[in-house]
């Protein structure tokens, strides 16, 4: 059956942003396809999420307790229920941890292939081109898939506006699949990002350091420099992970999603996941020795110095010029 | 208590990859390849359980050019048992994975399988996910750390914003592991050449076929060099003054 | 004697025995600890015994202490011979010296080092209770109490039995002894002389025997058993070069030290050696930054595991389990603190080897895993990569673009120089331009010179250091096999640490060949003629790199090198022998650097900066320009002193028009 089925994922302030876009990313390709767009809400209380779905062709619920907050086995059933019932050509699902959970285990229940880390999506012919991110986005692969298939989509590699829409599509009530009485999975406690002293989605200016920093002694320049431009510091994955700054400073796919008017990347390379939580920044400036390095894809503005040298020279300026 | 815990190697990313002649795949003789972190992740993280509950821990891992000597790093690190095992044409995406260990897991009698999140080449989709739906067992993925408790495994997943849920799940399960309770530990080079010369890695046979993916790639390349980025040249003194100069006008600083 | 003799004899034997179980218990773990062989040169070794005992060179470094060191050896060696004469006296009554001069020569050597003896312990009160210099915190301040205590009860009795002595008169050595003489006139202006003086005399006859009888027992577990073990652990002192470090024993029980009883006999002696007189500690970079490193501390804390581990009393102070030498006696942070730059060696007087027991328990801790996450990252791409710097072996060469000449391959044409280029000149940016500058001189100059370009891995000399040694045998045995299939004279290096691995390790494992420091061969051909720098006048001081200095005696080439440029070198007061580390040895740089008071390299600027006049300090080790460079930053000092190589001053100093005269 020809059609776009869209998984909406929820997190605590409602339809998760991730959604929208995907959303809209359906809406794109709804008039190439054919087919209704149908999106999927399963939660306990499934109707307050769907009012904000105006965007889609109809929205399909399922309603149950286990389905809020979020479990990965519920959600999984749920999806593949959904899939099997409304059989839609195509299948797409924003690149969450959620995503992660449900995409691949969804396509291999419903035997459909699914296609990872899309960052483009067109129609072409009787099948889907779509071009993915790998090795670190150091190499894109386009492919062609003859539907029935699954997508999964990159965060932040499609409009979002085409998600949004006001009014309220129909709703179709889908029976809970009787996997959700048989549940492996429980939810036994939830924690919040560690009550930290700092909120870096709502600085407006970030000095970010990655592994290029080389040893944590040398976050100091960097330190110095954001005290320079009143900015906040703000860390990749591998910087956290190794103990050199709180979690709470880690900007990135599993950090948190930042905004700021200025964004300076001191020794990130740009692999997929961190671009996801910076790439809406106003004015990115890069520093990075490695001019092949991904990261000047989504800067304004690139320097190949080394940052041993460039950082004090910016700190220094920028203290001069008060 | 029996953790499997199933490791590849992908491209060294420290390098640039290489695209074959074709230009559809990597060039495999090429590339310079190197243990999945997430796997090391999921290593360290069954080691972890190991210590805990005293658990035997079987690593697997497809047929590739080195594995030999991620299994015998793996056994290093304290592992008990290494099996390699052939995949049709040797390839190693997810599905084909997926589809030729899950013989040899049900054989070992894994009780929980560990393996990495996810890989820098899962076009296909993650190998924990797949393995799971085809053997009907719970899974979560994007875990960030696991405790054994009876006949059930619990353990932290992490979402955006840091945002963290603990899940109880029965085993038998499959996780996605992102990061272990620890960093994985250290194995001295001399324990390693220890292990070469005196450890064996068992193989399993080759499962069924397993047909080919359905998607086709048609072209492999670099990113489009869409740069957007104005790079600025000159001493590292120029650049700060091209960078303050910039901010001004962007009306960052100076205001 | 009013006590029969026999009884008296008794006791003396009795603590004499029960003296003998204590040294016997303090000193067996040597009987059955690991090997080291130490008996070869003893010429060698025991002129050097001669030099350091008898000399006290190393002593005299601190002329306060080694004056009133002087003194009290002096009469430990002079009043053997009233200990001699005392004990003949106890066993056969009428035993007397004076066959020999006891009492002419000898009298008189006892009166005047009796009093020495007295300035000495004197001297050494006022020092430690008055003047308090800092590297006594943390030393066992009531054991010197009670030897100083001691020391001092038995010159004075000694004086006291002889003035006695004396004042019985008609005593044949009282013209010989002045200072007892001396003290007899005033004991008999007090009224006791003649036959009263007797049991007085007796009396401080035994009070000296009582304080020898208490103390011999109590050196056994006193720092003042140096008396017994400095002499050997000075003979069997390392002859060997101490850049090369002892290997891993392939067969033997474990690797590296994680016990006491894995210790060599050697390393036993060394902790018995100690008199916990903490200049070690004075000069330890580590301990200076406000890291919990002292050497001297680590000495102490390790002999008294090694001391007392087995009482139960230490059992019990610790709620009832034995101690861990890993982990509960020597903390990882304290091993780990280390940068190698054997300072602590130069400067002890018993010659103790601190560094390679600091090696043996990493040693262990590699072993274990037991190292910090960038530790770990930096040997994991060591492994992988043969670079700390998780880049590309290919990339290693990338420097050499834009030089505007090629540079020889070594591994496919003979060439005259080989230069081994090291990670940090060839990967650092900072660096790189300097790897440049002496590519570029020594083109000029028409030197026959090649490099490895990818073939080349890192040394493995911090590598060693830390304690990975299959780490290390596996780059070392990449590189030697790569040298061994190239066809050259000689090897230079402007790597120090690279320097130290070519020339003192590598020989160990087959690979022997000519190294010199790069300031050497600049050196060479500027007396050569094949380089003609214009006298560049400038005050500049200079940092000796712990690596080309203390481990090479690398000191004098960088020095005549500057003067041939004309440069005034002002000398930091810690310079040569006595340079202050920058802080990157050891592996060091590879690991977390926060949690110090002041970083070595900070403390270095400051002391070059307050020379006053001079504005450069110049450097000949890559590792030193990263860690200067970034402490001028620190330490805000950026208008007041420019770090600079050697390299640099050379190549400001040859002027364009120069023609390069071809080397022969």
């Amino acid at each position: 059956m020809p059609g776009i089925l869209v998984y909406i994922e929820a997190d605590p302030g409602g339809v998760a942003p991730v959604s929208f876009e995907v959303l809209g990313a359906a809406r794109t390709l709804a008039p190439h396809l054919g087919g209704p767009v149908e999106a999927l809400v399963a939660a306990a209380d499934p109707d307050t999420l769907a009012a904000a779905l105006g965007a889609a062709d109809s929205v399909l619920t399922v309603t149950d307790p286990s389905l809020t907050p979020y479990l990965p086995e519920a959600h999984r059933a749920a999806l593949e229920e959904a899939i099997r019932v409304r059989q839609p050509s195509v299948v797409l699902i924003g690149g969450t941890s959620a995503g992660i959970d449900l995409a691949a285990g969804a396509a291999t229940a419903t035997s459909r292939p699914l296609v990872a880390y899309c960052t483009a999506l067109r129609v072409a012919g009787q099948e889907m081109e779509a071009e993915s991110q790998l090795y670190g986005g150091k190499l894109v692969a386009t492919t062609r898939t003859a539907p029935p298939a699954i997508f999964s989509l990159v965060a932040g590699c499609f409009p979002e506006a085409p998600g949004h829409a006001p009014g309220t599509a129909p709703r179709i009530a889908l029976p809970p699949p009787a996997a959700l009485q048989r549940l492996r999975t429980r939810l036994v406690g939830t924690g919040a990002a560690a009550a930290g002293t700092v909120d870096i989605t709502k600085a407006e200016r970030i000095v970010s350091v990655g592994r290029g920093i080389g040893a944590p002694g040398d976050i100091d320049l960097a330190r110095d420099l954001a005290t320079a431009l009143g900015a906040e510091l703000g860390a990749s994955r591998p910087v956290v992970d190794s103990g050199w700054l709180p979690k709470e400073r880690q900007v990135g796919k599993s950090g948190m999603t930042v905004k700021p008017r200025l964004y300076v990347a001191v020794g990130i390379s740009g692999a997929p996941e961190h671009l996801e939580g910076m790439r809406g920044a106003g004015v990115i400036v890069a520093i990075n020795t490695d001019p092949g390095a991904p990261i000047f894809q989504v800067a304004t503005y690139g320097s190949t110095c080394d940052f041993g040298d460039l950082l004090p020279a910016l700190s220094a300026r920028l203290t001069a010029a008060g | 208590m029996r953790i499997a815990v199933i490791m590849k190697q992908v491209p060294d990313l420290v390098e640039d990859v290489e695209v074959d002649a074709r230009g559809t795949a990597i060039d495999r003789d090429g590339v310079r390849w190197t243990v999945n972190e997430f796997d090391g992740h999921a290593l360290e993280q069954a080691m972890l359980l190991k210590e805990a509950v005293g658990a035997e821990v079987t690593v697997l891992a497809v047929a590739a050019a080195g594995i030999d000597q991620v299994l015998f790093a793996a056994l290093a690190r304290g592992a008990d048992r290494a099996i390699v095992v052939p995949t049709p044409e040797g390839r190693t995406d997810a599905p084909r994975v997926a589809a030729a260990l899950a013989p040899a897991l049900t054989e070992i009698g894994a009780d929980l399988v560990l393996t990495g999140v996810q890989a820098a080449d899962d076009l296909h989709g993650q190998l924990g996910p797949i393995l799971a739906a085809s053997l009907g067992w719970p899974h979560v993925s994007v875990v960030c750390g696991a405790e054994l408790h009876g006949s059930a495994v619990v353990v932290q997943q992490e979402y955006s914003g840091g945002r963290t849920a603990a899940l109880e799940v029965d085993l038998p399960a499959v996780l996605g592991v992102q990061a272990a309770g620890r960093p994985p530990r250290y194995v001295p080079i001399s324990r390693l050449r220890q292990v070469i010369a005196s450890a064996t890695i068992g193989s399993h046979a080759p499962a069924a076929v397993v047909p080919a993916p359905a998607t086709t790639v048609t072209r492999l390349a670099a990113p489009a060099q869409e740069s957007l980025a104005r790079m600025l040249e000159g001493s590292a003194d120029d650049v700060a003054r091209q960078i303050v100069e910039a901010l001004h006008e962007h009306g960052l600083v100076g205001v | 004697m009013a006590v029969p003799a026999i009884l008296l004899l008794a006791l003396v034997a009795a603590v004499l025995l029960w003296s003998g179980t204590r040294y016997w218990r303090v000193l067996r773990p040597l009987a059955s600890a690991a090997p080291e062989h130490r008996s070869d040169h003893p010429g060698t070794r025991l002129r050097g015994v001669v030099t350091e005992v008898g000399g006290h060179t190393r002593l005299f470094e601190v002329p306060y202490s080694g004056t009133l060191h002087a003194l009290i050896f002096g009469g430990f060696v002079v009043l053997l011979t009233a200990l001699v004469e005392e004990a003949g006296r106890l066993v056969a009554p009428g035993f007397s010296l004076d066959a020999i001069g006891g009492s002419t020569w000898i009298a008189l050597l006892q009166d005047v080092f009796e009093v020495a003896v007295l300035v000495g312990v004197c001297m050494a009160a006022y020092n430690r209770w008055a003047r308090r210099p800092a590297r006594f915190r943390g030393s066992n301040q009531r054991d010197a109490a009670v030897i100083l205590a001691l020391i001092f009860c038995e010159m004075v009795s000694l004086l006291l039995h002889d003035a006695f002595r004396i004042g019985q008169g008609g005593d044949a050595a009282a013209g010989w002894q002045p200072v007892a003489s001396a003290l007899a006139r005033l004991i008999e202006v007090a009224g006791v002389h003649d036959a009263a003086a007797a049991p007085w005399a007796g009396a401080f006859f035994w009070a000296h025997v009582t304080a020898l009888l208490v103390f011999l027992p109590y050196i056994a577990t006193s720092k003042h058993l140096h008396i017994a073990t400095a002499v050997p652990n000075l003979y069997f002192r390392n002859l060997g070069p101490r850049g090369a470090l002892r290997p891993v024993d392939p067969g033997g029980p474990a690797v590296g030290v994680g016990e006491v009883d894995q210790l060599s006999w050697k390393q036993m002696l060394d902790l018995y050696a100690c008199t916990e007189c903490g200049r070690c500690q004075d000069a330890c970079p580590a301990f200076a930054a406000g890291q919990p490193l002292s050497p001297k501390v680590l000495i102490m804390d390790v002999r008294n595991h090694l001391r007392d581990r087995g009482r139960s009393a230490t059992r019990k102070a610790a709620g009832g389990a034995v101690p861990q030498l890993l982990g509960d006696v020597v903390r990882d942070e304290t091993l780990w603190a280390c940068t190698t730059c054997t300072a602590c060696m130069e400067v002890c007087p018993l010659h103790i080897e601190h560094v390679p027991l600091i090696v043996d328990m990493r040693r262990r801790l590699v072993e274990e895993g037991r190292m910090e996450p960038p530790l770990q990252d930096a040997l994991a791409s060591l492994a992988r990569h043969g670079n700390s710097f998780n880049r590309s072996e290919r990339a290693r060469s990338a420097w050499t673009r834009d030089l505007g000449f090629p540079v020889k391959d070594a591994r496919t044409e003979p060439v005259d120089v080989l230069w081994f280029v090291g990670d940090y000149a060839a990967y650092d940016p900072r660096v790189q331009e300097l790897t440049r500058g002496v590519a570029r001189v020594l083109h000029r100059a028409g030197v026959d010179y090649g490099i490895l370009y990818e073939a080349e891995r890192n040394s493995g000399n911090d590598v060693r250091r830390v304690g990975e040694e299959g780490l290390f045998e596996q780059l070392a045995r990449h590189n030697i096999e790569t040298l061994g299939r190239c066809s050259f004279r000689r090897i230079m290096t402007a790597d120090p640490h690279s320097l130290n691995a070519l020339a003192q390790e590598y020989p160990g494992m087959g690979g022997r060949y000519p190294v010199l420091h790069y300031t050497q061969l600049l050196l060479e051909l500027v007396e050569r003629g094949a380089l003609a720098p214009a006298p560049h006048p400038q005050v500049v001081t200079y940092h000796d790199p712990c690596y080309l200095g203390r481990y090479n005696q690398g000191y004098d080439a960088p020095r005549r090198l500057l003067e041939r440029l004309g440069v005034t070198l002002h000398e930091m007061p810690r310079c040569r022998e006595a340079s202050f580390c920058c802080g990157a040895g050891g592996g060091r740089i590879w690991m977390d650097d926060s949690g110090q008071t002041e970083r070595p390299s900070e403390s270095r600027i400051r002391e070059a900066v307050a020379l006053g006049d001079a504005h450069r300090l110049v450097v000949a080790c890559p590792k030193d320009m990263v860690m200067f460079t970034a402490a001028v930053q620190a330490t805000g000092m950026a208008g007041r002193m420019e770090v600079v190589d050697v390299i640099e001053l050379v190549e400001a100093s040859l002027t364009p028009e120069e023609v390069a005269v071809a080397v022969a």
